[in-house]
């Protein structure tokens, strides 16, 4: 396992756009959106939440885009399901690089941003957290959608999984309108903790089957 | 043991044959059904006391909601199937029913916009319900483009199964959206436990075209399903001594 | 000592039958070298016995559990945005990560090493790919035309590498079109297995 993720991270280290360009794009789209439109600060500040929202989205969408694309094209996935005769390990690693070094920096942004516009500063950790927590759902769905079309270029898969992703939209709007109105969070949060612990557990099983079906 | 019985009555030899002699029963059915409940819906059932006569779209509505999502519940059942049990016939279901259920969701979409109109003064409205049952017709289409993308049909059979498995989750949130979002949608009329909220001379025709509707759609799904299995299946034996 | 053994196994993709009741086995020391025309499903057969493809009927056994498989497919699995060297530090540590970069001087790819592997050429991806096979110690060598792209020394390299592990106990899987130098037992496939 240990040596699964240190694999995975070296390998993404060296892939800059891979992670470097969700970043970007997350800074872009951030701080593009309020100079494309006239609009006063206080009306800024009410929907501020919901670009990040859609950024965090398209992010999450980019930055897993050929996640296991690659591996599989040159052979790497048969070469580790000799070794270790699963992928579940495999994909749990891949899944936590790039979750720690994609998914939670681009929380960390949108946090930031969203402090710029208007959130409380004691409530940054509160904002970094779901964030971080629902990247850690989105990037468990796409992962998935990633597998599916693997040799067909991921988009398809991720486009197909697009659906699954409402849910957890559905929740970060939920978890941020009760830190807007200061009530809530609390369960809100502990229900996205538990989520995280169950879709970590399961989808990479249900990935590693859907990979052991294509390289059959 | 579990195994044994199902593949035994789930070779898409016996489908077929069982198939020939149940169709005709059920297109009739069907059919008559959907005529006797339509034309008592949009002829003799009385007028909706605040939406006067637009409301009667439901007799095509709400027939097809439903089964916007039974047949994904059914596709689901049958994932299952494939995924634990390897039965070929499931998939081919799957793969027959994915466009049947495509067309009832843009049916119930439509028709509901349609009905949108009148009632609300908008044909599309970003509330909870529609944009999930939106996404659940994005969902058959995107099942359908993923089968079709893979030279290797086995495979494309199991990928297949595992997404439709995985895209169950969306069903109760079709379910639960009304309580969960504030929204235009009404909450459920009619209910199983508790008495319905919507009058009887309403309700029978209704009931009457949901399973008319189910009906036409099973025989449809039988003609489908028919032709796919006999394609897949063109050089196993039992095909060409079928034809 | 029969490391691998393969019993009656039939292949389908699509419902067409690729090879139907094929028996083969391996023992220790000994070469297998699987021959057939384009499209005989000579890497299916490679992929079956390392068990990543199931086959539609039939069985495989290994020695044990934990068989000690090196194997290099037509896909070379090494990473081209990474050089040589760091290729090698992904796949090996410690001691054989020394034996690897051995075989890098062996194999000529010294003074490359620290050059993206994209910009090398097609045979040195393919020696560099090899390095996973050769370093490794293990106890059966599978390999999909691992000549392909090779020059002279090279194949030669390769041949006297077979040649030593055979002696060790070794076994050895391999399709070529070119004749390795090594006495093997030779699998056809063609229309007579189906």
């Amino acid at each position: 396992m240990f040596r699964l993720i240190k694999i995975e991270s070296s390998k993404l280290f060296y892939k800059l756009k891979s992670w470097l360009g969700p970043m970007l794009i997350m800074i872009l789209v951030l701080t593009a959106f309020p100079l494309s439109i006239d609009i006063s600060q206080f009306d800024l500040e009410k929907f501020y939440f919901s670009i990040i929202v859609v950024s965090l989205l398209m992010t999450s969408f980019l930055a897993t885009e050929g996640m296991f694309e690659e591996d599989f094209e040159d052979g790497s996935l048969e070469q580790e399901y000799l070794v270790e005769q699963d992928f579940y390990k495999v994909v749990l690693s891949k899944i936590f690089v790039y979750v720690c070094f994609i998914g939670v920096p681009i929380a960390f942004i949108g946090a930031i941003f969203s402090f710029a516009n208007g959130v409380a500063i004691g409530n940054f950790i509160n904002v970094f957290v779901s964030l971080s927590l629902s990247n850690l759902l989105l990037f468990n769905l796409f992962a998935f959608g990633n597998a599916l079309s693997i040799n067909k270029g991921a988009m398809l898969g991720v486009l197909t999984t697009l659906p699954l992703a409402l849910p957890v939209i559905i929740l970060l709007g939920t978890a941020i309108r009760s830190i807007q109105y200061g009530n809530g969070f609390l369960e809100i949060i502990s229900l996205m903790i538990g989520m995280g612990f169950l879709i970590s557990a399961i989808m990479p099983l249900i990935i590693s089957t859907t990979l052991k079906t294509h390289i059959d | 043991m579990i195994s044994v019985i199902i593949h035994k009555f789930s070779s898409p030899k016996s489908f077929v044959q069982i198939t020939k002699t149940l169709y005709p029963l059920f297109i009739f059915t069907g059919l008559f059904m959907l005529i006797i409940g339509w034309t008592w819906g949009l002829l003799f059932a009385p007028p909706d006391a605040v939406q006067g006569n637009s409301y009667r779209i439901i007799f095509l509505h709400v027939p097809a909601v439903i089964f916007a999502e039974l047949i994904y519940f059914f596709m689901a059942l049958c994932a299952l199937m494939h995924i634990v049990w390897r039965v070929r016939l499931a998939a081919y279901l799957i793969k027959s029913a994915a466009p049947i259920g495509a067309m009832i969701t843009f049916i119930g979409l439509f028709s509901g916009s349609i009905w949108g109109i009148p009632t609300w003064g908008t044909w599309w409205q970003w509330d909870a319900r529609i944009t999930s049952t939106l996404i659940l017709f994005i969902m058959y289409l995107g099942i359908l483009t993923l089968h079709g993308s893979f030279s290797n049909l086995e495979k494309s059979d199991r990928l297949m199964s595992i997404l439709v498995v995985i895209g169950v989750v969306n069903i109760p949130i079709i379910k639960k959206s009304v309580d969960w979002w504030s929204t235009l949608h009404q909450p459920a009329s009619i209910s199983v436990s508790g008495g319905s909220s919507i009058d009887p001379s309403m309700l029978y025709p209704l009931i009457i075209s949901v399973i008319g509707l189910g009906f036409t759609l099973i025989s449809l799904g039988i003609l489908t399903s028919r032709s796919y299995i006999l394609g897949r299946e063109k050089n196993k034996k039992w095909v060409l001594d079928h034809v | 000592m029969k490391l691998i053994s393969a019993q009656n196994i039939s292949y389908k993709i699509n419902e067409k039958m690729l090879f139907h009741n094929l028996s083969l086995e391996v023992c220790s020391g000994q070469g297998l070298h699987i021959k057939g025309g384009n499209g005989s499903g000579k890497s299916t057969l490679l992929k079956i016995l390392l068990k990543i493809t199931s086959v539609s009927k039939g069985l495989i056994e290994y020695k044990n559990q934990d068989l000690k498989i090196s194997y290099l497919g037509h896909k070379n699995a090494i990473k081209n945005y990474l050089t040589p060297a760091q290729n090698l530090q992904l796949l090996f540590e410690d001691v054989s990560l020394t034996n690897a970069f051995g075989w890098l001087e062996k194999l000529d790819l010294y003074q490359v090493q620290d050059e993206l592997t994209a910009n090398l050429s097609f045979g040195q991806q393919k020696k560099l790919a090899l390095i996973r096979v050769l370093a490794k110690s293990s106890e059966l060598i599978v390999l999909d035309e691992p000549f392909v792209g090779l020059d002279k020394a090279a194949s030669e390299l390769l041949n006297s590498f077979f040649l030593q592990k055979l002696s060790e106990g070794t076994g050895l899987i391999l399709t070529s079109h070119i004749q390795p130098s090594v006495e093997c037992q030779v699998v056809k496939l063609d229309k007579t297995n189906v």
